[in-house]
């Protein structure tokens, strides 16, 4: 796996991931009474504009390389998603996750390197 | 981001919360169905993509050129029935959870690649395929038993 390729994967999941934290704020405001339109809008709109930026990333990847070989990066989300929810919304990290997050890096590791 | 109003180690809101309002499909149902058109959907952009790699990129590393395939229109239309799913979901579902879930397109997707687009799989990457998700199953589960005992 090439240096720009690694960059472009990690690129795309942190927009993936920041598109996601900021599209579930939004949507968890839809639950209130009233609804405050305003700020779910705003949060929307750029939760899809940073979504978007992931979609082009991820197209470039396709054109490069296997889906199969590119997809499991995917599985960096969750552990991206739990250090976004560490240090936004102020979730604690249990060891368990910990362990998990090594999981998933090693498994990223094999397939980059198979 | 500081504000949650669920409850952040696995709860849903209530329906009181809600207001009363109940889902037409249950939130979980809706995270499988939001898997299966992703994954549908990732197997048409990448035979858009495919289908466009050798047209000149505008944006040089960027993957403008896809936008020429059909394939890849479709796959937006999937996408975007997946997306109004995952919206539902959000609504409801932690989404430290609800992102765990949804990882079931990690096998989903290689398959696919493998069934559908003739794609080969080494064992190895196959072993890395289900470590990664492995480790997804131990990041999701202190979430899910809190989830349980709500």
């Amino acid at each position: 796996m090439t240096p720009d390729i690694l960059l472009l994967c990690l690129a795309s999941q942190l927009c993936l991931v920041t598109g996601q934290l900021l599209l579930k704020h939004a949507m968890t405001q839809t639950n209130l009474t009233p609804i405050p339109w305003w700020q779910v809008g705003k949060l929307f709109s750029l939760g899809i504009v940073i979504l978007s930026g992931w979609f082009f990333l991820w197209g470039g990847l396709l054109q490069r390389k296997d889906l199969s070989y590119i997809y499991p990066f995917e599985g960096m989300g969750p552990a991206l998603m739990l250090l976004g929810a560490w240090l936004f919304l102020k979730e604690k990290l249990t060891l368990q996750s910990c362990i998990g997050i090594g999981l998933i890096s090693v498994g990223i590791a094999i397939v980059a390197t198979s | 981001m500081s504000t949650n109003h669920n409850n952040i180690e696995g709860g849903e809101p209530s329906p009181a919360a809600l207001g009363g309002r109940r889902p037409r499909l249950h939130p979980y149902l809706q995270i499988i169905m939001a898997a299966f058109c992703v994954t549908a959907a990732e197997l048409l952009f990448k035979r858009g993509a495919m289908a466009t790699a050798h047209d000149p990129a505008p944006l040089g590393i960027i993957g403008l050129s896809v936008l020429g395939s059909m394939w890849t229109w479709c796959g937006i239309a999937v996408y975007i029935a997946s997306f109004l799913f995952w919206l539902n979901v959000l609504r409801r579902v932690p989404l430290h959870i609800a992102f765990s879930i949804m990882s079931v397109t990690q096998v989903l997707v290689p398959l696919g690649a493998w069934w559908f687009g003739n794609e080969h799989i080494s064992p190895c990457r196959w072993v890395g395929v289900f470590i990664v998700l492995a480790g997804i199953f131990v990041v999701a589960g202190p979430a899910m038993k809190a989830e349980e005992q709500l």
